[in-house]
C-alpha cells in the first residue's frame, strides 16, 4: 500500500521538475520573448513568461506549486533516509553512503532532465537492493508517535555515518544533530526565525567541535558541514518552503514592489538610462554581458541548497568580470563591478530574488557566506539589492524631474545616448541606435501628422459650422429680389434745380 | 561561525583568516594598491587576475598563518549607503585618499566616524596616503594627516602603488594589528562566559531595513 503512493510522489515530481527545470544552459542559450509578447525576455523556468506574466500565472498556481514543493520534500527526507538505512545495513559501505551524497549533490547541482531519471533510478536502485531498508522504516506521514522512532532511526543511522567519516569527531556531531532533530520535530509551527537559529546553532556547535581538532583536515569539515546542511535541509525543507512563501507574501519584496509599480503603467525600472547607473561601462560589453549573467542569476531560483544558489551567483559574477575584463582591458575593480550587477538586478529581474537571499542568509553556513569568493559575491548582491530598493533621483545623479520622468516613462533615455557615442562601441549596436533613433523619429512624425489630421477635422467643423450659420441667417432674412429701378431718365431730368436757375442771361441790345 | 572572523584563529597552528575592506572614494587607486599588493603589477596589460575587487593573500607573520581577503568596494559617493553590508565582519579596514585631493581625505573622515560608530573598537583601521609620486601637487598636508590618524586610534601611511612604496609596510602592519585583536579577543573569551549557540559576530539578514539592522546587529548582536 506504500509503494504506489511513493512512485506517486516520484512521477509527480518529476513532472514537476520536468516543466520547470531551466535547461538550455548546455545546448547553447536560448532566450525568447514572452510568451505574452509584452516585448521583454521571457524565461523557461517561467514557462516562457516574463516576470510580470510569470507572477500572475504563479499565484493561479501557487497552491499547486507549493504541494509539489511538499512532495519533493518529502522525496528527499525518504532519500536521504534511504542513504542512511543503507550505510547501516552494510557496515563497511560507507563509501556507498558516500558516492549517493556526491550523487545527491551533483543533482542538485545539475538538475536536469537526465540526471532527474538518475535521481528516479537511483532511488529505484536502492530501492530493490535494500529492500529491507525500506520496510523498516516505511514512508509514513508525519504524525507525533512515528516521529520520535524516526528521530531515534535517522540519528542512529547518522551516528554511524558521521563515526565512520570522522572517526573520533562523530559524537558530538551527531548529538548536536540529534539535539537539532529533535528540536525541529517538537517545535512545528515555529516561525523561520526560530528554524534559522536552530541550524545556525547547529552550524556554531560544529565549529566548536572542529576547531581544536587539528586532525580533522579541512577539505574534511568543509564537507561534512555541506552534508550537514543538505541533512538540515532536508529536515526542515517542507515547512520551509512553506514558510518562505508565507513570509515572501508578508515581506513585501521592495523589488518586486517596485518593478510592479512601474509595470503599472508601460515603463519599468528599465527605463533609467544605463550610463546613469553604470557610467564607466561601455556599451558593447553590456551586449555581451547580460545573456550570460542573466541566465545564471535567474537559474538561482531553481536550486534547492544554499550553497548552489551561491554558486550561480559566483557564476554569474565571473561572467560579469570577464566582460568588464574584455572591454576595459585590465582587471574590474569593484567600482565597475558594482554597477553592472545592479544593472544585471534591474534587467534580469530574477525570481524571487529577496527572497532566495533571505533564504542563503538563514540556512547557509555563515563562515561560507562570510569569508571567501562566493561571500563576497553575495554581499555584492545584497548591496545591489539594497540600492536598488534606494533607488531615488540623488543615487543616479539626476535631478527630481528627470528622475519622476524616467521612472513613468515620459522619456527614453535612448535619445540622447545616441549623441554620444563612444567610439568603442560595435557596429551591429550603433546600427540598432541609429535604427531605433530613426524610428522614433518616424513616430514622431507620425504622431505630428496625427495631430495635425486632427487639427482638420477641427476644420471640417468649422466649415460645417459656418454654413449652418450662414444657413440660418438665410432663412431668417430670406432674400426679397426686388424688382429693377427705373431706368435712369434724361440726364437732365432729374435736375430739378434747373428751375431755380435763373433763366439764361438774354443778350440785350443798347439802342445807342 | 568562528571561522567567520579574525576570532577564527584559533590554537596555535592554525590559520588566521581576516576579512579586510577597502574604503575610499573612486579614484584615488584603490584597486591598484591592491592589485600592487598581490600580484605586484600596475597599470600592466598582462594582468592575468580576471578582477580586482576580492583578492586574497596568504602570509606567514611570525610562524603564525594569515589568510587574508580583501574586499574592494565601489568608492562613487551613490554607494555610500551600502558601507555597512561591505564592512561588517571585517577585521580590518583600509581607508584611501589621494594626497592631491583634499575632499577624499574629508571622505576618510566621514568614514572613520561611520566605522568607529558602528564597529567600535575591534575593528583596525589604516589610514592611507596615495600617489606620495604626485608629492608637488599635494593637498593634504602629512602633519594634519597623521595627527588625524593618531586621534582616531588610527595608523597612516604614505604609499604610492605606482612606484610600489610602502604597501609591503602597510599590510603587514595591518595583519599584526589584527592578530594582536584578535588574540586579545581570544583572551577575553576563555576569561569570559563563552556563549553557545549564539555568535558574537552574527551574520546579518537583510530585512527590509537593512540600514537599521546592520546598526543594531553588527557589532555586538548576542542572539
Amino acid at each position: 500500500p506504500v509503494f504506489p503512493s511513493y512512485h506517486h510522489f516520484v512521477v509527480c515530481s518529476l513532472v514537476s521538475r520536468k516543466k520547470m527545470s531551466p535547461k538550455s544552459k548546455r545546448g547553447g542559450i536560448h532566450m525568447d520573448l514572452c510568451k505574452k509578447g509584452c516585448g521583454y525576455y521571457g524565461n523557461r523556468a517561467w514557462q516562457g513568461f516574463c516576470s510580470k506574466y510569470w507572477r500572475e500565472e504563479y499565484h493561479k498556481t501557487r497552491p499547486k506549486e507549493m504541494q509539489e514543493d511538499w512532495e519533493l520534500a518529502e522525496r528527499l527526507q525518504r532519500e536521504e533516509e534511504e542513504a542512511f538505512a543503507s550505510s547501516q545495513s552494510s557496515q563497511g559501505a560507507q563509501s556507498l553512503t558516500f558516492s549517493k551524497f556526491e550523487e545527491k549533490k551533483t543533482n542538485e547541482k545539475t538538475r536536469k532532465v537526465t540526471t532527474v531519471k538518475k535521481f528516479f533510478s537511483a532511488s529505484s536502485r536502492v530501492g530493490s537492493k535494500k529492500g529491507i531498508s525500506r520496510d523498516k522504516c516505511p514512508p509514513v506521514p508525519y504524525n507525533d508517535s512515528t516521529v520520535l522512532k524516526r528521530t531515534e532511526l535517522v540519528s542512529r543511522e547518522l551516528l554511524e555515518f558521521f563515526f565512520f567519516f570522522l572517526e573520533d569527531q562523530g559524537k558530538p556531531v551527531h548529538a548536536e544533530l540529534r539535539e537539532f532533530l529533535v528540536g525541529t520535530h517538537h517545535m512545528r509551527p515555529a516561525g523561520v526565525t526560530e528554524r534559522d537559529s536552530i541550524s545556525k546553532k547547529v552550524f556554531h556547535t560544529m565549529h566548536l567541535t572542529f576547531q581544536p581538532n587539528q586532525r580533522a583536515k579541512h577539505e574534511k569539515i568543509e564537507k561534512t558541514l555541506n552534508y550537514v546542511t543538505v541533512f538540515i535541509l532536508v529536515m526542515i525543507v517542507k515547512k520551509l518552503r512553506c514558510t518562505t512563501v508565507k513570509e515572501g507574501k508578508q515581506l513585501k519584496c521592495t523589488v518586486v514592489e517596485k518593478s510592479r509599480i512601474s509595470q503599472a503603467g508601460t515603463p519599468r525600472l528599465e527605463a533609467i538610462p544605463t550610463p546613469s547607473i553604470c557610467p564607466c561601462v561601455s556599451d558593447s560589453h553590456l551586449v555581451l554581458v547580460p545573456w550570460l549573467s542573466f541566465v545564471d542569476i535567474i537559474e538561482m531560483d531553481s536550486k534547492h541548497v544554499p550553497r548552489d544558489k551561491l554558486a550561480c551567483i559566483t557564476k554569474c559574477s565571473k561572467h560579469i568580470f570577464n566582460a568588464i575584463k574584455i572591454t576595459k582591458n585590465e582587471p574590474a575593480s569593484a567600482d565597475d563591478f558594482l554597477p553592472t550587477l545592479i544593472y544585471i538586478v534591474l534587467k534580469g529581474n530574477p525570481p524571487r530574488l529577496q527572497s532566495n537571499i533571505q533564504y542563503i542568509t538563514r540556512f547557509c553556513n555563515p563562515s561560507r557566506l562570510m569569508t571567501g569568493e562566493d561571500g563576497y559575491y553575495f554581499t555584492n548582491l545584497c548591496c545591489a539589492v539594497a540600492f536598488i530598493e534606494k533607488l531615488d533621483a540623488q543615487s543616479l545623479n539626476l535631478s527630481q524631474e528627470d528622475f519622476d520622468r524616467y521612472m513613468s516613462g515620459q522619456t527614453s533615455p535612448r535619445k540622447q545616448e545616441a549623441e554620444s557615442w563612444s567610439p568603442d562601441a560595435c557596429l551591429g549596436v550603433k546600427q540598432m541606435y541609429k535604427n531605433l533613433d530613426l524610428l522614433s523619429q518616424l513616430n514622431e512624425r507620425q504622431e505630428r501628422i496625427m495631430n495635425e489630421a486632427k487639427k482638420l477635422e477641427d476644420l471640417i467643423d468649422w466649415t460645417d459650422g459656418i454654413t449652418r450659420e450662414v444657413q440660418d441667417i438665410v432663412e431668417k432674412y430670406p432674400l426679397e429680389i426686388k424688382p429693377p429701378n427705373q431706368p435712369l431718365g434724361a440726364l437732365d431730368s432729374e435736375n430739378i434745380e434747373n428751375d431755380k436757375l435763373p433763366p439764361p442771361l438774354q443778350p440785350q441790345v443798347y439802342a445807342g | 561561525m568562528a571561522a567567520a572572523g579574525g576570532s577564527g584563529a584559533a590554537a596555535a597552528g592554525r590559520a588566521y583568516s581576516f576579512k579586510v575592506v577597502l574604503l575610499g572614494e573612486g579614484c584615488v587607486g584603490k584597486t591598484s594598491l591592491v592589485l600592487r599588493y598581490c600580484e605586484n603589477k600596475f597599470n600592466d596589460k598582462h594582468i592575468t587576475t580576471l578582477q580586482a575587487s576580492f583578492l586574497t593573500k596568504k602570509l606567514n607573520i611570525g610562524g603564525k598563518r594569515v589568510n587574508l581577503a580583501i574586499w574592494d568596494t565601489a568608492g562613487q559617493e551613490r554607494f555610500h549607503a551600502l558601507g555597512p553590508i561591505y564592512y561588517r565582519d571585517s577585521n580590518g579596514a583600509i581607508l584611501v585618499y589621494d594626497i592631491t585631493d583634499e575632499d577624499s581625505f574629508q571622505k576618510v573622515k566621514n568614514w572613520v566616524k561611520e566605522l568607529r560608530k558602528m564597529l567600535g573598537n575591534e575593528i583596525c583601521l589604516c589610514i592611507v596616503g596615495n600617489k606620495i609620486d604626485l608629492e608637488k601637487e599635494r593637498h593634504v598636508s602629512i602633519q594634519e594627516a597623521e595627527s588625524y590618524a593618531e586621534s582616531v586610534g588610527a595608523k597612516h601611511y604614505h604609499t604610492s602603488a605606482k612606484q610600489n612604496k610602502g604597501i609591503e609596510e602597510l599590510f603587514l602592519d595591518l595583519c599584526k594589528r589584527m592578530i594582536e585583536t584578535a588574540q586579545v579577543d581570544e583572551r577575553a573569551k576563555g576569561n569570559g562566559s563563552s556563549q553557545p549557540g549564539t555568535a558574537r559576530r552574527g551574520v546579518q539578514i537583510i530585512d527590509d531595513e537593512p540600514q537599521a539592522q546592520t546598526s543594531g546587529g553588527g557589532c555586538c548582536s548576542s542572539g
